[in-house]
């Protein structure tokens, strides 16, 4: 078999080991998704807040309910846990097993990952349903090319999430436990993403500043993209910025992976 | 000649470990000033293996006999010296080096927890490149070898410990490794299913001529697999032979084993060796081995004598007595 052919092989069979995992975790992974329901919440509130105060920094009560059944989607579309898998592999010397296989590590976490996409859409859709239904209407962006950057944005931002949890996750080859370390990554994720409150409605200048971050990289971004609240000019710049940012997060990772293996105890054995 | 499985030359690992007191006090101190230890797990350690050879690592808790595996199968770093298995500098993890290799660990699994074992079987045929053909006739030959058809398609979680080694071999056989690294692979299991195992692995050896390297506090698996020997004791190589050799050399004594109607009293048998049971219809004594051709024949003389066996002593004691012995006795 080509080099080619036999990685693409490699990486359908980890996609069904993956997709198997996951319909056995169904139940677990529902739970999951009722753990990312916050932006329905805050859809709610805010929704609640237009509706009897009239329109918010631009969001009306049709706006909020768009915004936040759209934020809710982005991030189960954009979802990755290797951050808690690997950390305990790295911790338990689990991470043995993968390193013996001639795959590397990282690739199987990324397919088996992405295998469980498709399960958790399939849980998580309905939902997104329900809310449109009983709220009103999703408003998606009118310009074509806008919504064209779409996919790219959706893969960067996953890519993006995925890179930032593998970098986290490989400091516990020093320090046991790095998936902590995530934890206040997503505590500043869930207020500077846009996932709690759009980005926009924060005063000046944080507004301004946060759309530079790479919180906003990965959910803020394509949200607004998909709703037609950016032009041409800004939805480019918002995807080279979020590839660039995935440029970085990429190298980082590699570099601490690659340190990390020959740091490697292997304990636990 | 083959190219040797093995090759290590002045092997060491230097491992960093944190240490720290007993206690909350010790542990906020540890907080602000880490105090770290260097250990040696593997001192300077050469060693060559042909191709085919089963050997036993064998060494107290903590030797390094974990670690040498380890760096054997390329998950360790080696802090130095040079080490080539199969051709192959195996902290590099090549994919044609880890084609050439397994290791199975006792305490590690590779199988889904919550999948049925063929999946991992399945995914095995692809990331090892296997033919279709080829994985078919592997499956079926191990599945019958270890007697595991009807428990490849349940979940994982399901199998007893017995079971589950047995499925983790054939994951781990299925691409026909040239090398088998073995860390305690019968750990936990009851004796018919050590048995069928260490069966199992001379059967792959022998008819594979593959090369397999193992380790395990079970001293009846090495004594039963492995005609030679490295004991590793601080990190450092002790021994490297036959176990006749290593036995003669630490616990030359012969160890015999007799029935007879009347067992002749204490006094009597010290002139005859150690005495290490005495029991109204047998014996078992301790014996230099220039005395054997003077001791056998009084034993034979006894009363209703029989079964008459003369034995080296048991590994255990046998390693149990090198590693009780101080460190420059024991080369």
């Amino acid at each position: 078999m080509s080099r080619g052919l036999g990685r693409l092989a490699v990486v359908g069979a980890l996609w069904r080991l993956g997709f198997a995992e996951a319909v056995a975790y169904r139940a677990s992974l529902a739970v999951w998704i009722l753990t990312t329901t916050f932006p329905l919440v805050s859809l709610a509130l805010w929704a609640g807040i237009a509706r009897a105060g009239g329109p918010v920094g631009g969001y009306g009560e049709a706006d909020f309910v768009a915004y936040f059944v759209a934020a809710f989607m982005v991030r189960q579309l954009t979802a990755s846990w290797v951050v808690w898998d690997l950390e305990r592999q790295i911790r338990l010397g689990e991470l043995s097993v993968y390193l013996l296989r001639p795959v590397p590590p990282v690739l199987h976490h990324a397919v088996t990952n992405l295998a469980a996409l498709p399960v958790r859409l399939l849980l998580a859709l309905p939902l997104a349903a329900v809310v449109l239904v009983a709220a009103g209407g999703l408003a998606v962006a009118g310009d074509p090319v806008v919504l064209l950057l779409l996919p790219p944005a959706l893969v960067g931002a996953w890519l993006l999430n995925f890179t930032i949890q593998v970098a986290v996750a490989c400091l516990a080859f020093w320090w046991q436990r790095s998936a902590t370390l995530f934890e206040i990554w997503t505590c500043l994720f869930v207020v500077l993403s846009g996932y709690a409150v759009p980005t926009s409605l924060f005063p000046g200048a944080l507004a301004r500043v946060v759309v530079w971050l790479p919180f906003h990289a990965i959910l803020g971004f394509p949200v607004e993209l998909l709703l037609g609240r950016l032009d041409r000019g800004e939805a480019l710049q918002f995807l080279g910025l979020q590839w660039l940012w995935l440029g970085l997060f990429t190298a980082i990772a590699a570099l601490v992976w690659r340190r990390g293996v020959r740091a490697y105890g292997a304990f636990g054995a | 000649m083959a190219q040797p499985a093995v090759v290590a030359k002045g092997l060491s690992k230097r491992f960093e470990v944190a240490r720290r007191g007993a206690g909350v006090g010790a542990a906020l101190r540890a907080l602000f000033r880490r105090e770290t230890e260097v250990v040696d797990a593997v001192v300077d350690l050469s060693l060559s293996i042909e191709a085919g050879e089963r050997v036993g690592l064998l060494g107290p808790n903590g030797a390094g006999k974990t670690t040498t595996l380890k760096m054997l199968a390329g998950l360790l770093h080696p802090t130095g010296g040079s080490l080539e298995v199969v051709g192959y500098e195996p902290r590099r993890r090549s994919p044609d080096f880890l084609r050439s290799i397994a290791m199975v660990m006792g305490h590690k699994r590779q199988l889904s927890w919550d999948l049925p074992a063929i999946d991992t079987f399945e995914l095995h045929r692809v990331v090892y490149d296997i033919g279709r053909e080829d994985y078919r006739r592997r499956l079926d030959q191990l599945v019958t070898l270890l007697r595991v058809s009807e428990i490849i398609h349940k979940p994982v979680r399901t199998l007893s410990l017995g079971e589950r080694m047995k499925c983790e071999l054939v994951a781990a056989l299925l691409h026909g490794p040239r090398v088998l690294f073995l860390d305690e692979p019968t750990l936990g299991m009851d004796v018919s299913m050590q048995l069928a195992l260490r069966d199992f692995i001379r059967a792959y050896n022998e008819e594979h001529g593959a090369t397999v390297v193992l380790t395990s506090h079970y001293m009846e698996d090495v004594a039963a697999l492995c005609p030679r020997i490295v004991v590793i004791d601080g990190g450092a190589l002790r021994f490297d032979g036959g176990l006749g050799e290593l036995t003669r050399r630490i616990r030359p004594r012969r160890r015999i084993r007799v029935a007879a109607d009347r067992i002749p009293e204490l006094a009597a048998l010290s002139e005859l060796g150690a005495v290490i049971e005495r029991h109204a219809g047998s014996l078992v004594l301790d014996v230099e081995p220039g005395a054997i051709e003077r001791v056998v024949p009084e034993l034979l003389a006894l009363p209703g004598s029989r079964d008459l066996e003369v034995r080296d002593a048991p590994l255990e004691e046998v390693m149990r007595e090198l590693f009780d012995r101080p460190t420059e006795e024991r080369g």
